[in-house]
């Protein structure tokens, strides 16, 4: 039972390292980092809730999407239209999501922190399993996104590896010069990838709100964005090892809450294993890890 | 000639543009929630410039923005991103803070510089494992650093919470409950506040003010850093890997060494930003202790332009809007949060408009190069 719970509080910890991820895998192989991603969270966090509270969950996720799309709208216009540096820009969209929070919180909740409880979706209980006195806390009472970020995986695996969009995607990450000089539309391309990231790290941060919490609470994204980066990374840019990697942080997380009264390793390391992990892949201790090759690199036309 | 007189005025512009553009877009913010921005920049200048305590908050509130700002610009200056200014200087201050409350007896004239050199040791510390995983394995710093502060913020809570906690807290009538910090530094440890001083020019500030010595240290450490970038041959160096590390390695300079030298430097002055906190208003660290200097950093160097005395031009400037937003939280009930809109929307706009005035400049080149060389042709054909 203890093993059971252990593993269900980890998947549900992963869910939205999982998600943003995703989004992560999607805008990095079209060649834009996006360190906004926790920004993004941040933003699908409050008007997730925000959408829940007056209109309910479905308009809340909706909400939450568009708020992502939109800051990712904007980090692509400065990255991919302007040029500018990627990482500025999205230090920027992290501390503009983060201030705009602080100030619609208060403007429209009067508490610059937290919003009232809101509204989840209606939990699922799996046919069959859900009977199964050990699968029990893995399988009933699931919220739908966990489902949906687990169906997302061979999804975004097949869009990115399978299909025409995948593969101008991948191309433009690698060698925008060549891919333009085949009649890629580069910039459309990394726009699709940013706005991408940016909605699926909406839907994380709505995750957290509605169904994690039920509320929004300011930081409770506490800094995953740049753990899912971390599980990109760690997962070598493909979207399943993304899901493992998550796993993984997910399970560390959700064992920092349980050795509390343990007490022979202090949590606070615990807590560190996500990032160190992190640092220990790419300096190539763990295993080696490849970019895409033109990631980072702002595309010019007319430039060598 | 031309180009040169172009840059200056660009240089000199671009933040300028980039400020009124950032309040423009928070205009828009503040009349959506019904507010009226006049009355709001209005009440921004009234409220922090009317008194003298409150100019002297300014420049409190400066104090860490500039160590921070020249943190960061010193990254950006060789071409590296220093996003780990945060973590850098939490633990310098935790080592500043160590050297404080452990060592004792000592006079204040070997103590405090001891801690303050601790602060700097500290920072240096937590910037060696980024450049080291960059210079040796090639790992991005970017990454590294945003994973380090990370670190640092667990590590911190574990030392602060578990190590080295204060266990002989005195509870009022011995209600609540002991607060997680460290021991008390004593006073031999505390930077002096800025009051005698001024006192003799007959300014006198009332005591709520924490104005101290760490300004005019972090003025002079600007002047330090603009004599180092321009007046000696490591900075000429440094200037010349972050303009083109393969073009400075063809000239015999190893941008390794440069990046690695650079790199500590930047960690050690970020070892710093914390201390003016540290060593005056707060007296010990606890888990409550300032953060988000290290971002602020970013912002105050991009409007800075990564020049020293910009830098100091541009952490007043934060130092002032931080002020006003107590101002309008207060007066007109405007969420305080407006002015982290504004900065946002400056970094942006900076980089942004950098962007678009280099541009412009180098098609201008281009036009003049071509005119030049077609001048050339024709009077070879003569």
């Amino acid at each position: 039972m203890f093993l059971s719970e252990l593993l269900a509080s980890s998947l549900r910890m992963a869910v939205p390292i999982l998600l943003t991820a995703l989004g992560a895998v999607f805008t990095e192989r079209a060649g834009v980092v996006n360190i906004g991603l926790e920004g993004m969270m941040i933003v699908g966090s409050f008007w997730g809730a925000l959408g829940s509270y007056y209109y309910g969950p479905y308009f809340g996720l909706l909400l939450a999407m568009a708020a992502g799309m939109f800051l990712a709208l904007i980090h692509a216009v400065n990255t991919v239209t302007f040029r500018v540096d990627q990482i500025v820009s999205g230090v920027a969209i992290n501390i503009l999501a983060y201030g705009s929070c602080r100030f619609l919180s208060q403007a429209i909740f009067k508490m610059a922190t937290t919003s009232p409880h809101v509204a989840g979706l209606p939990k699922i209980d799996i046919p069959v399993l859900a009977g199964i006195e050990f699968l029990k806390p893995l399988v009933s009472g699931v919220s739908p996104i966990i489902i949906l970020a687990l169906l997302l995986v061979p999804l975004t695996r097949f869009v990115i590896n399978r299909t025409v969009f995948g593969l101008r995607l991948r191309s433009v990450g690698e060698n925008p010069l060549a891919a333009d000089t085949l009649g890629i539309n580069v910039f459309r391309m990394k726009y699709a990838g940013v706005l991408l990231s940016g909605m699926l790290a909406g839907l994380s941060g709505a995750y957290l709100a509605l169904e994690h919490t039920g509320m929004y609470v300011e930081g409770m994204t506490q800094g995953q964005g740049f753990i899912a980066l971390a599980a990109m990374i760690f997962g070598n840019w493909e979207p399943a090892g993304a899901l493992w990697a998550a796993l993984l942080f997910g399970f560390s997380e959700a064992l920092s809450f349980r050795v509390v009264e343990g007490g022979a390793i202090p949590y606070q390391f615990i807590k560190m294993i996500p990032y160190v992990l992190t640092l220990a892949v790419l300096a190539g201790v763990v295993r080696k890890s490849t970019p895409p090759a033109a990631d980072g690199i702002p595309y010019e036309r007319g430039m060598k | 000639m031309k180009r040169k007189y172009l840059i200056t005025v660009m240089r000199i512009l671009a933040p300028v543009l980039a400020i009124v553009l950032s309040a423009f877009i928070s205009s828009i913010v503040i009349l959506a929630i019904g507010k009226s921005p006049w009355q709001v920049f209005y009440t921004i200048f009234r409220f922090s410039l009317s008194r003298l305590d409150s100019v002297a908050i300014i420049l409190y509130n400066a104090t860490p923005l500039i160590f921070s700002g020249l943190a960061v610009s010193l990254g950006f200056r060789m071409g590296l991103f220093n996003i780990g200014v945060e973590g850098q200087y939490l633990i310098g201050a935790f080592f500043a803070a160590l050297a404080g409350f452990t060592l004792k007896g000592l006079p204040a004239v070997i103590h405090l510089p001891l801690v303050i050199l601790c602060g700097a040791l500290g920072g240096m510390l937590w910037s060696f494992i980024p450049i080291y995983l960059k210079v040796k394995r090639g790992v991005h710093e970017v990454i590294s650093t945003i994973m380090l502060n990370y670190i640092s913020y667990s590590l911190i809570h574990y030392l602060i919470a578990d190590v080295f906690m204060d266990r002989t807290q005195k509870l009022l009538d011995g209600l609540g409950s002991m607060l997680a910090r460290t021991p008390k530094l004593p006073p031999s440890a505390l930077m002096p506040k800025l009051h005698g001083l001024l006192g003799l020019f007959g300014i006198e500030l009332p005591r709520h003010v924490y104005l101290n010595w760490f300004f005019p240290l972090g003025l002079l450490m600007a002047g330090l850093t603009y004599y180092l970038l321009m007046y000696t041959p490591f900075g000429f160096e440094l200037r010349a890997v972050g303009q083109n590390q393969e073009a400075a390695r063809t000239a015999g300079i190893k941008p390794e060494r440069v990046y690695m030298v650079g790199f500590l430097l930047s960690g050690a002055v970020a070892g710093l930003v914390g201390l003016s906190d540290l060593l005056s208003y707060f007296g010990y660290m606890d888990l409550d202790f300032p953060r988000n200097y290290g971002f602020d950093g970013i912002a105050v160097a991009l409007i800075g332009q990564n020049n020293p005395f910009g830098i100091i031009v541009s952490a007043m400037l934060f130092g002032f809007l931080k002020r006003g937003a107590e101002g309008i939280q207060t007066l007109l009930n405007v969420p305080m949060d407006t002015i982290v809109i504004l900065q946002a929307v400056m970094i942006m706009s900076i980089v942004v408009i950098t962007k678009v005035m280099n541009d412009y400049i180098k098609r201008l080149e281009k036009k003049e190069d071509v005119r030049v060389c077609s001048s050339q042709n024709s009077s070879l054909q003569v």
